[in-house]
């Protein structure tokens, strides 16, 4: 695999989480060609890696999620990582293990699951403690990966988004255009969004994720967002610097400043290095 | 937990009520009498051992698509087939085998059916269901539900009304276009709701780009962005005014804008 993600779902290991990487997932799959069975078979594994770790890496507590995905020569690699407990005894050993009862369980039952539907699977131990599950599945031939490959540097936001923020980083930024509106739209209904709104929202991703490009500093594109009731803040970056404010006003797109005039506040706010980042806001006042 | 144990050694527990013949049988002892002499009972026995894992698995690899129990019957016939095929012998668990041969059973059937090429049948179904469950909420209401209040209304999980969502925006074959009465009963024809857009783009400030490419789309959808950007509608109140649901105009907005960017990357 090679360094950098093309989608990294940083996440905090709660049962509704999950979701978001089957979103981003889906998105994906969607914009490499993948029929309905092998979108299927990817999320099913990948669903089946997550919940693992949201129910027995960290027992009962709460801890990161890292899902990442790189298109390949041939291939989708998935990587699902937590720092939790590890898995100890290899887990086929336990084959055995009820499946009605252990849903979620990276048990035999969720282990062989995986093993059907993935072309390749491993378990790895990283350095730091927990578990990665790489697995590896085929991607059909004739994806154009010239236009999703691309020279990204490494980039996370500037400032630390707040804990249980969900972190997203899409490289090249082109990508967003097919991950971004499914993982906001989860979060605006997690946020109790009316339908209306949801679509606002959408609208917002996808402005953001056809406009970003020439405003980020790097190829890729970090989103960090907050929910709270009937409110989704985020954050987007590194933007070079004076790249904010265009961003939200430019009539670039469109009949345009659809990002001005769909979210409820913007801040523009200077990120620790020369560039800044892009906080948004967006209310659902019904 | 309960646990099924399936290990040679260990003996397994029989489906409850059974007869005193199964009682304390091991599950290879179930396959060599299913496998070698036919015993029916035998079978039956498995089956029910085994019906949970099937379960599980049909729930797992075929949520948001087909209904649960055509799913369910699928799977099963892979069961079937698993407890015909499993080699005893060989020592590998019962369920390490049936796994694998119960998912492709459902692959097989998904492919079959042309699950992979169509919008699946259940797919299509329900995204027509939410929308109209959508604008049922919505004139109760008189505000738009939430994807949660969709999910209670129409028993779903939240992921099936947000694929469901998501599936409008994308499936131009489903028939979401037809025009439909409003909350007050009036089917409206679009002409009648259209009109002076022209001079009320004045309000904005456009560039001489859009403004031109602007008048490269269909006059509704001019109206739609007229409507949610000049005029500050929601897009429920967009939806009333032109007789449309919400979310084609959602899904109307989305596509011109997407137009809109087209046109004005190409004429820059």
């Amino acid at each position: 695999m090679h360094d950098t993600p093309n989608v990294h779902l940083s996440l905090p290991s709660r049962p509704e989480n999950v979701l978001l990487v089957r979103q981003a997932l889906s998105g994906l799959a969607a914009r490499v060609g993948l029929d309905a069975i092998e979108t299927n078979d990817l999320n099913t594994a990948v669903t089946e890696a997550c919940n693992n770790v949201v129910m027995h890496a960290y027992e009962g507590a709460e801890g990161p999620l890292d899902v990442e995905v790189r298109l390949l020569e041939g291939a989708i690699g998935v990587s699902v990582r937590d720092c939790g407990v590890g898995i100890g005894a290899d887990p086929r050993e336990r084959t055995g293990s009820n499946a009605e009862d252990d849903q979620h369980e990276l048990d035999g039952m969720g282990l062989a699951v995986i093993e059907a539907l993935a072309r390749r699977v491993e378990l790895a131990e990283p350095a730091g403690g927990g578990t990665d599950v790489r697995m590896e599945f085929p991607l059909p031939d004739g994806v154009a990966l010239e236009s999703i490959d691309g020279t990204s540097t490494n980039t996370s936001l500037p400032e630390m988004a707040p804990a249980g923020a969900v972190e997203l980083r899409i490289a090249p930024s082109a990508l967003a255009q097919a991950i971004l509106p499914r993982v906001l739209s989860a979060l605006a209904a997690r946020a109790h969004f009316t339908t209306d709104r949801i679509a606002d929202v959408q609208l917002v991703a996808d402005a953001l994720a056809t406009n970003a490009g020439e405003s980020l500093e790097g190829a890729s594109m970090a989103v960090a967002v907050t929910v709270a009731p009937r409110s989704l803040e985020l954050r987007i970056g590194p933007l070079h610097a004076g790249r904010g404010e265009s961003l939200v006003e430019t009539a670039a797109d469109g009949l345009a400043p659809v990002v001005e005039r769909l979210t409820d506040s913007t801040r523009v706010a200077p990120s620790t290095g020369a560039g800044e980042t892009l906080e948004l806001r967006l209310v659902d006042r019904r | 937990m309960s646990s099924v144990t399936v290990e040679p050694t260990s003996s397994s527990r029989t489906a409850p009520g059974r007869g005193d013949a199964l009682r304390g049988a091991s599950s290879n002892e179930l396959f060599t009498r299913w496998q070698q002499h036919r015993d029916p009972v035998a079978r039956e026995a498995l089956v029910r051992q085994y019906m949970p894992l099937t379960r599980g698995l049909a729930r797992r690899y075929g949520r948001s698509s087909e209904p649960f129990e055509d799913l369910l019957q699928v799977a099963s016939l892979g069961l079937l087939k698993a407890l015909d095929r499993y080699d005893v012998e060989r020592g590998h668990p019962f369920p390490s085998f049936a796994v694998p041969t119960i998912l492709g059973e459902m692959r097989r059937y998904f492919r079959d059916s042309g699950w992979a090429i169509h919008v699946p049948r259940g797919a299509q179904e329900r995204a027509l269901k939410v929308r109209d469950a959508q604008e049922r909420l919505a004139n109760e209401h008189g505000r738009s539900p939430t994807v949660n209040q969709l999910a209670q209304y129409l028993e779903l999980d939240a992921e099936d009304v947000l694929d469901a969502l998501q599936a409008i925006q994308a499936y131009e074959t489903l028939s979401l276009d037809a025009p439909r009465p409003r909350a007050d009963g009036e089917v409206v024809a679009y002409g009648d709701t259209i009109g002076k857009e022209d001079e009320r783009y004045e309000l904005v400030e456009l560039d001489a780009t859009l403004t031109a490419v602007l008048g490269r789309i269909p006059e509704r959808e001019r109206a739609i962005l007229r409507m949610r950007f000049v005029e500050d509608l929601t897009q429920t109140e967009i939806a009333e005014h032109i007789g449309i649901s919400q979310m084609q105009v959602s899904r109307l907005l989305r596509r011109s804008l997407e137009q809109l960017r087209t046109l004005a990357h190409a004429s820059s």
